[in-house]
């Protein structure tokens, strides 16, 4: 204890920053970081915002979250009208033809494709603009393409970003926030100029944006690439690579060291997302894992695990909650306290904390997003009609994650979804069904997950006498900026802010990339304290002896 | 040259996604062609940090004039009206939205959450969520009945769950080109341009809602047919322009076969979402529906329903949107 002592009187240089507004997009994100030296040694994750969605649902419709979950993100509205109806289709046993599996996979893909250049032009790159990077060779090209609304590229990124959700608008009626896929299938029967008219989008949006500025070349001669020497290669082979807003990025990153922080927890979860149209026609909580296209699994590091949803727990000792402990979602109570009277319990966040219980190591915290979803894709033993990439796991092999890694495996998924909607498209039966009408039951017990743009996203849905009697939502968000669970583990964010040196602590750009890299972070509002001046000081020092 | 700031409360970000939806004037072109100076919008602007608080603290010191200021989200006031269920800066957000709406000259809540409280309000109202003058259809709100802001209007409401961006960017040019007196209100604050309207308003399945033929089921059963007989579409009963201005460009809800919810009215979510109500039409006598279109009445309505049925040409039995 002494030597302890010791230390925290000779380090003058500790100083605690406080975040503010670091904010995922629906409410805002708080960040607490303790720096020493420089170096960021602890993190707090706080999400300040409280609506209470599952309470709402408690006693409605069956179908009510069709309606409701959508607006718990208007990013992922699709993303949740997706994993909400399949939670339906399980807990009603329905069929759902292949025509419809089709629609909701393009609807799916179709919000991801929106969010990958908005999010990258809009939220993430304009802070590659900011003034410490200056002094970097590159600065000046970067600040001409990617600064806020003058920068060339900021805007084609952020027009084009509205077209994918034409398509989606097209099968669905409007984006955000259509209900248009309901259990037994989706409302719509597409005529054949919807068909066409969205093969066209499609074909825009590649013309003018995926291939001509982010890739630089060919959707396939990007997908080539199978390993981070073949992304070195290929950044060599052709000015058009090298220059392309991917490969400025590259080289940018590297250049000012994104390639360097942030690694996060490096334990990945990918809960899956795109059935195959004939595989999943009757949809189950058992045969979910086989019909994906886009694989579930657990990465701890070392091994690949399946995914099972009975091992998801919720951990809300540190969250605006009554009491403590750990949860499955079925048996999951959203009870929120004052947060005045929670900090008292050491509580600091409206975020639960999830985990995966994981056979003989217990329960851990997982990053989910792309990258997650990338390196699951790497896992051997994929079924023929499944995806296998094997990139993401060689890069993380070879120069570990990053903020920069990160975004890499972001900007990755617009080739491949690309040409996934291309094919379903193709596949659409214009002459088939598109619905079956399912029996409305009073009783059940659903599961529905997907992958939306930032991560795996899945509800929980328990039916009784025609209405619901628990409904649980577990968030991307969640996952990510999840805080410490009851045995002091830290979530991801938390994880990846550690050991990032912070250049100016009344600027602190690295931590807002970092959160931005996970997507949940828009707003970054700071306050940095004097180490001795501030009373929050005391509670890290005491904390960390 | 317009200042305006952009809040959000409790909200899903999805009015300002829909506005990024956004094409003549896209969200840029309203920068740089408009002259609106986005001091701050929480997704959009790069500043942070101090510049944010101290840009905050100009406003609220009359140091820089603030034209516009839009709400998103609804205006959190629990627990138990403390408003500590949404904090920003260590302060409840509701108190930061207070101060700022006095200090605008126009006042404008985007979508149904910063109109009426929306979703969040649906009972029990867990985060005892308000919009920012009304609580689903009752007048008052956060701000009181009685506010005016500095230009002497009350907040323009432009609800929808989300707003389209169109209603939103062409409102946001009216005021700053100065035809802010052209922007007449309805008797819920919205600008009747838009919202006199139904729903139904160009729907292109409006033929078969005057020939009395129902869409029996989603799916390819919405090949033809009306939406309101069965499933429970709020089309002829709900203002908007969802018909005459399209979403994204390409289509509506009801134009490909879901049913309107009426997401632009305050009572949405309608009847609470309680058990039987979600995509199903309410009815009496098992099978006139409940509400009728606007004026009229269930009895006239299902005498008129009955005749229209009985002479209504063949082709209107018939599908029409094939493939």
């Amino acid at each position: 204890m002494s030597m302890n002592k010791q230390e925290v009187t000779t380090k003058r240089q500790k100083m605690e920053i406080k975040v503010h507004s670091l904010g995922r997009v629906e409410g805002d994100l708080d960040v607490k970081v303790a720096v020493e030296d420089g170096v960021v040694v602890d993190a707090w994750t706080e999400a300040t915002m409280f609506r209470g969605f599952e309470m709402i649902l408690k006693g409605k419709d069956p179908q009510a979250g069709l309606i409701v979950t959508p607006r718990i993100c208007g990013i992922c509205g699709g993303s949740h009208l997706t994993k909400a109806v399949y939670a339906l289709d399980t807990a009603w046993s329905t069929e759902v033809p292949p025509n419809a599996t089709l629609i909701r996979n393009i609807a799916q893909a179709a919000e991801t494709i929106q969010s990958i250049p908005r999010w990258f032009y809009a939220l993430f790159a304009i802070g590659l603009t900011h003034r410490n990077y200056a002094s970097s060779k590159l600065y000046d090209e970067v600040v001409r393409r990617w600064a806020p609304f003058e920068g060339e590229h900021y805007e084609a990124g952020v027009v084009v970003s509205a077209k994918p959700v034409e398509i989606y608008a097209i099968f669905g009626g409007q984006w955000p926030h259509s209900s248009f896929m309901v259990p037994g299938g989706v409302v719509s029967a597409p005529t054949l100029s919807d068909i066409t008219r969205s093969i066209s989008i499609l074909e825009y949006y590649r013309e003018t944006w995926l291939e001509k500025i982010l890739l630089g070349c060919s959707v396939e001669r990007w997908l080539e690439n199978k390993t981070w020497t073949d992304v070195l290669a290929w950044l060599d082979e052709k000015p058009e690579h090298r220059d392309s807003d991917l490969g400025l990025f590259i080289r940018y990153s590297m250049e000012i060291g994104l390639d360097k922080y942030g690694a996060g927890p490096g334990r990945y979860l990918a809960m899956g997302n795109f059935f195959h149209p004939q595989k999943y026609r009757y949809p189950t909580i058992e045969g979910r894992n086989v019909a994906l296209i886009a694989r579930s699994g657990v990465f701890d590091g070392k091994a690949y695990h399946d995914f099972d949803q009975a091992r998801v727990r919720e951990d809300h000792t540190h969250s605006f909650y009554r009491g403590g402990g750990s949860f499955h979602p079925f048996e999951g109570v959203t009870d929120p306290i004052d947060p005045t009277e929670g900090q008292k319990e050491g509580k600091y966040t409206w975020a639960k904390a999830p985990r995966y219980d994981l056979p003989g190591i217990g329960e851990i915290s997982l990053e989910v997003g792309p990258l997650a979803r990338q390196v699951i894709a790497g896992r051997p033993g994929a079924e023929e009609w499944q995806d296998y990439d094997p990139l993401f796991l060689n890069i993380i092999n070879e120069i570990g994650p990053s903020v920069m890694v990160r975004v890499l495996a972001r900007l990755h998924e617009a080739a491949k979804y690309y040409l996934r909607m291309r094919e379903w498209l193709r596949q659409i039966d214009l002459h088939e069904k598109f619905y079956v009408k399912p029996k409305e039951l009073p009783e059940g017990r659903g599961f529905g997950a997907t992958e939306a743009a930032r991560g795996a996203l899945a509800d929980w849905i328990q039916i009784k006498d025609g209405k619901i009697e628990n409904y649980q939502v577990v968030t991307p968000t969640a996952w990510n900026i999840g805080p410490r669970d009851r045995h002091g583990q830290r979530g991801p964010i938390e994880t990846a802010m550690i050991g990032v040196p912070v250049k100016n602590p009344e600027d602190p750009v690295e931590l807002a990339h970092i959160a931005q890299s996970y997507d949940s972070c828009l707003v970054c509002t700071v306050h940095a304290y004097d180490a001795k001046s501030h009373k929050e000081l005391a509670k890290y020092e005491v904390i960390k002896i | 040259m317009a200042n305006l700031l952009w809040m959000h409360g409790g909200a899903c970000n999805g009015n300002t996604q829909s506005f990024l939806n956004a094409e003549e004037p896209t969200v840029i072109d309203l920068v740089t062609d408009f002259g609106i100076n986005i001091l701050y919008h929480h997704s959009l602007s790069m500043e942070f940090g101090d510049q944010v608080r101290r840009l905050y603290d100009q406003i609220l010191n009359d140091e820089i004039p603030l034209d516009i200021f839009v709400v998103e989200g609804t205006i959190i006031q629990g627990p138990n009206g403390t408003g500590h269920y949404d904090m920003l800066m260590d302060r409840p957000k509701k108190d930061w939205i207070w101060e700022f709406a006095h200090k605008a000259q126009y006042v404008v809540a985007i979508g149904d959450c910063a109109c009426w409280g929306g979703i969040p309000a649906t009972k029990p109202n867990p985060s005892e969520s308000i919009g920012l003058q009304y609580l689903k259809g009752e007048r008052g709100g956060f701000l009181g009945s009685q506010f005016r802001s500095k230009a002497g209007l009350p907040v323009i409401n432009i609800p929808g769950c989300p707003a389209h961006p169109d209603w939103v960017t062409q409102i946001l040019v009216a005021v700053a080109t100065g035809r802010v007196e052209d922007v007449l209100l309805d008797d819920l604050q919205r600008p009747q341009t838009f919202f006199k309207t139904f729903t139904q308003t160009g729907c292109t399945r409006v033929q078969y809602f005057e020939w009395k033929e129902p869409v029996e089921e989603f799916g390819q059963g919405t090949r033809k047919g009306c939406l309101f007989y069965e499933q429970g579409c709020r089309g002829p009963m709900t203002h908007s322009p969802c018909n005459r201005i399209l979403w994204n460009r390409q289509s509506s809800k009801t134009r490909a076969g879901m049913p309107c919810i009426g997401c632009t009215e305050p009572q949405f979510p309608f009847f609470d979402l309680a058990p039987g109500t979600v995509f199903k039409t309410q009815k009496v006598l098992g099978s006139i529906p409940k509400e009728v279109p606007q004026g009229s009445d269930p009895l006239s309505y299902s005498v008129h329903a009955a005749m229209a049925r009985a002479v209504a040409p063949k082709w209107a039995k018939e599908d029409m949107f094939v493939p």
